[in-house]
């Protein structure tokens, strides 16, 4: 029947996933392969979105911006301006350790979401941005949506290619060393807390990216997007769920989370109306479950993280 | 292999819904998107509930069409933009809707007509989406709503009060949202007529003084004081000490001024010059309609937004059966049946509507929260009213133009 419908969900589906996976390989760098527990994800991804809105939108008379650049510039200056901000964030916060870092990375993301909720003349305040363009939006609904997952798919594919290529490089084996052990790391020589910050500096430029990804996908930016439990959490849920450590792995978790997210609604609407409104907070609860069942029966994620014996090449 | 697993596992779960939803020809299908899960959980079920009372008056009174019937599903919009997409592309492609009634945040309103809604050409109208941002959006007229922008109450309260002679005014306003957006489109519309702004300052919430604020605002030299902020909690504060300190003589706020809390507190005695804007449901026929209804159905009418959600999945009923189903025709159709002239159709009568429709007659919709004629923009007027304290209560003394 409805062919054309089903594949325009796949499609829309497929884009959502293509942002998450970005978000999750980007946090893979970061706690995957270094051990930086960040969990300001929703900043940097704010960051980002922001960034190339303000640079490629059309003007707005109450705010800063409205440049109108080209949007491959704005998707480059996401990242970069990601990556300058995570800079000095990075020099401060990584001198804490695991829980710490935790604490002071939601602290730096809640600062960001508030710095952008008050300052109206650059964010828009709660208003946001409109007014972002698509690209190939002035085609026909599933035309534009095929030609955008296409840019998705293609951003993710650079991304994991370029990720594998450094983990599989030897400054792959150094972040691993330095995350399993960060004094025999050091008294082999490895300038630790440069490393650390090149990940983190790493990483945030990548979630930048998938925030430019998400803007002109909606051509629009509300506050209400970088809530934390839709801009970090439900990451950590992917990268922990798919295996750390892996890039597949991140991917495959955002998938399959976005999937059970978005499918389950589904099913639950073909519940009688009185009980499908409770009925939707089944699927929060089903993530929470799958959470605790991976964590509990395999908690190196569906796919593991892969350990070489023998690592072959120059060490 | 992975993309296989992937691909399955969607494949097999998108069946099993499909199958479960086989759609029949003459039937409407609409979506009703909310906030379900999310900030707003509280408020969402019963607008989500009023909606659903729309619809199903309509079934019962000979539905859509010939025999058909006007089917919903209620999806969660969760108040983002990552969910009300999902939800809006699952209710567009999926259960293929012709109208989306929602969603109920303002951001996500602007994700899902953008990305969604606009592009696959679906009729969508918002009870709650109140951020003027929603007037601008690139729409083809196909976004619409029953509840009046941000914007509105500002500069309609500036064009009251310039009206009636107070020219030179001082404005506080609380630092948020609501505060900010109020003062931004008071100062603008004040301005534009002429009046002059003699002090303007946002304040923080919760303090204990404000002497030093107002004396500021006071040196300007206007005498009447505007105050966007709330009468139960800050805007208390600030008009008690303003009072003490004789700073102004009028006091002017806006609906969140609009408390009993300020009359217990202050007395009616010292407040003969202090005038509030407030919105109303136009005392009518229409809202006694709905308030009867929706009571009989189980649910509480004073319920925020539930008239501007029962109207806006009433109006959707009536453009379908208008269109007679057709999508391309939807949006012209709503506008033919909220605008005058026509047949007054008031909330409830389905019966009556579809028979004028079908003798090919012009109806009106006259709705439980306004009148609902739309703008080019597919914005509708407020109905306020300027308030002044009478006793232990407030008295309406003016309707707001």
């Amino acid at each position: 029947m409805e062919l054309i419908g089903l594949a325009n969900y796949a499609i829309f589906m497929g884009i959502l996933i293509g942002i998450y996976a970005l978000l999750s390989l980007a946090l893979n760098i970061q706690w995957g392969f270094t051990g930086l527990f960040n969990a300001g994800v929703a900043g940097f991804f704010a960051i980002g979105a922001y960034t190339s809105a303000i640079l490629t939108s059309t003007p707005a008379l109450n705010r800063m911006g409205g440049f109108e650049w080209p949007i491959l510039l704005g998707w480059a200056a996401a990242m970069l301006v990601a990556a300058m901000i995570a800079w000095p964030i990075g020099k401060i916060c990584l001198r804490f350790r695991s829980d710490y870092l935790a604490i002071a990375t939601i602290g730096v993301a809640e600062i960001f979401r508030l710095i952008i909720k008050s300052e109206d003349w650059l964010t828009g305040g709660s208003r946001g941005i409109t007014g972002i363009p698509r690209p190939f939006g002035d085609l026909p609904y599933v035309q534009s949506q095929l030609a955008y997952l296409a840019l998705v798919v293609i951003a993710v594919l650079v991304v994991y290619l370029l990720v594998e290529r450094q983990l599989k490089a030897p400054w792959g084996r150094m972040m691993r060393a330095i995350r399993d052990n960060e004094a025999a790391a050091a008294a082999m020589g490895k300038q630790v807390e440069a490393r650390r910050l090149q990940a983190f500096i790493f990483g945030s430029a990548i979630m930048g990216l998938a925030g430019a990804l998400f803007v002109h996908f909606n051509r629009s930016i509300t506050p209400e997007a970088i809530d934390p439990m839709i801009a970090t959490f439900l990451i950590w849920i992917m990268l922990i769920l798919g295996g750390s450590g892996n890039n597949r792995g991140a991917i495959l978790g955002a998938a399959v989370i976005w999937i059970i997210w978005s499918v389950s609604e589904l099913l639950t609407d073909r519940l009688p109306t009185e009980v499908a409104i409770q009925a939707k907070y089944i699927r929060i609860f089903i993530i929470g479950l799958m959470l605790q069942l991976v964590l509990r029966f395999r908690p190196e994620g569906i796919l593991p993280e892969e350990r070489k014996r023998n690592p072959v090449g120059p060490g | 292999m992975k993309l296989k697993t992937t691909a399955g596992l969607i494949a097999s779960l998108l069946g099993a819904a499909l199958i479960a939803a086989p759609a029949q020809a003459q039937d409407a299908r609409i979506a009703l998107l909310g906030g379900i899960s999310g900030p707003i959980a509280a408020m969402a079920p019963p607008m989500i509930a009023a909606s659903e009372l729309a619809v199903k008056q309509v079934n019962e009174q000979g539905g859509i069409g010939n025999g058909g019937t006007l089917r919903h599903v209620v999806g969660d919009s969760a108040c983002n933009p990552q969910n009300a997409t999902d939800a809006a592309t699952k209710a567009v492609n999926i259960d293929r809707v012709i109208g989306i009634v929602g969603p109920h945040c303002s951001g996500a309103v602007l994700a899902a007509a953008n990305s969604v809604a606009v592009p696959a050409g679906v009729l969508m109208i918002t009870p709650s989406g109140t951020s003027p941002q929603i007037t601008a959006i690139d729409d083809k007229d196909l976004v619409f709503r029953t509840v009046p922008s941000d914007d509105y109450q500002g500069r309609a309260l500036a064009r009251t009060i310039k009206e009636r002679g107070m020219a030179k005014v001082a404005v506080a306003y609380l630092n948020n949202d609501y505060g900010k957006g109020l003062a931004e489109s008071f100062k603008a519309e004040f301005e534009a007529l002429g009046g002059e702004i003699a002090g303007y300052s946002a304040h923080e919430d919760g303090k204990a003084s404000y002497r030093s604020d107002l004396a500021q605002l006071a040196r300007g030299g206007a005498d009447t004081l505007v105050i966007f902020d709330y009468g139960d909690g800050t805007g208390l504060t600030l008009l008690r000490q303003a009072l003490e300190n004789n700073f102004f003589t009028n006091y002017v706020g806006a609906d969140g001024m609009k408390s009993d809390a300020v009359i217990r507190e202050l007395g009616a005695d010292n407040l003969e010059t202090f005038f509030t804007s407030a919105p109303v449901g136009e005392a009518s026929e229409s809202l006694e309609n709905f308030r009867a209804a929706f009571s009989a159905a189980g649910g509480n009418p004073d319920a925020i937004f539930t008239t501007t959600a029962y109207d806006a999945a009433f109006l959707m009923a009536l453009a379908i059966e208008k269109a007679g189903g057709d999508r391309a025709k939807l949006s012209e159709s709503l506008r033919a049946v909220a605008s005058a002239p026509g047949e007054p159709i008031l909330p409830g009568e389905w019966a009556k509507a579809k028979q004028l429709i079908a003798e090919g007659k012009d109806i009106d919709y006259k709705g439980a929260a306004g009148d609902h004629e739309f703008n080019q923009a597919g914005d509708v007027a407020g109905n306020y009213a300027f308030f002044k304290v009478s006793g232990d209560t407030y008295e309406a003394i003016a309707d707001m133009k």
